[in-house]
């Protein structure tokens, strides 16, 4: 019980300070403490953060930081891409995703920390 | 149309639980030249339709532990308060350092995982072929 309201909690954290990558800590906290499968650790992660998302949201909404019209415009594209990517969790080599991921985290983390 | 295809890319990845709010911020404040601390709100209005529509194909395939799930829930509410309110002090460009380095832990460990299951998954095979 303790080690899932700390996960959650830094998670959320995360989530609140980056507005993303909450589920970074809670899907291989799911796989590796928990021993949850990996799609069943990766859906339970999009729940899971969804909650967090929307506390961040109504904060960073006060902050007058949201962009309405962008927002709802990669929204649109969202939600045709979250069918797709649920789907696809049922079927795909994690294997593959994970290094091509791991790659793109690699180039990315490297300009951001430059910038 | 360029928000539309970044949104339809990152909710395919999101929808996976790979982590596609990390790449809408990237590609929103990299190449849509989109101020850091708008890129991540608007991640936040991008993810809420995103992750239900991904949540109800997760419901149907049954692929969601309710139980664990919540718990992280609930205690991730407090956390995301707190973070947000740490974030709404710092400045942007720390802001970004302090992702590239969150990122490039993330990078490492998952490098760490890959490696760890491929030399669980050889062993396994040796003894299958003894």
């Amino acid at each position: 019980m303790l080690k899932k309201i700390l996960v959650g909690l830094i998670a959320g954290m995360i989530s609140g300070l980056f507005a993303a990558g909450g589920g970074m800590i809670v899907v291989p906290a799911l796989i590796h403490i928990f021993k949850l499968e990996d799609a069943k650790a990766r859906a339970t992660s999009v729940f899971a953060i969804l909650p967090m998302v929307v506390a961040s949201g109504i904060f960073y909404y006060k902050n007058d930081f949201v962009d309405w019209n962008l927002g709802i415009k990669c929204a649109i594209g969202g939600i045709v891409g979250g069918i797709i990517g649920a789907k696809l969790l049922k079927k795909i080599s994690t294997k593959t995703l994970r290094i091509l991921f791991i790659i793109f985290l690699g180039y990315t983390s490297i300009r951001m920390i430059c910038a | 149309m360029w928000e539309t295809i970044t949104g339809l890319i990152s909710g395919t990845i999101s929808g996976t639980g790979m982590g596609g709010g990390t790449i809408l911020i990237l590609v929103l404040s990299i190449f849509l030249g989109v101020e850091q601390h708008t890129a991540q709100a608007t991640n936040l209005v991008f993810f809420v339709p995103t992750s239900i529509s991904a949540i109800i194909v997760s419901i149907k395939s049954k692929l969601i532990e309710w139980k664990i799930g919540t718990t992280i829930a609930i205690s991730g509410i407090v956390g995301a308060i707190i973070g947000a309110n740490i974030s709404a002090t710092l400045e942007v460009n720390k802001l970004k350092r302090f992702f590239g380095i969150f990122l490039a832990l993330i990078a490492i460990y998952e490098i760490y995982s890959l490696i760890k299951e491929y030399k669980k998954s050889k062993k396994e095979d040796n003894i299958k072929e003894k």
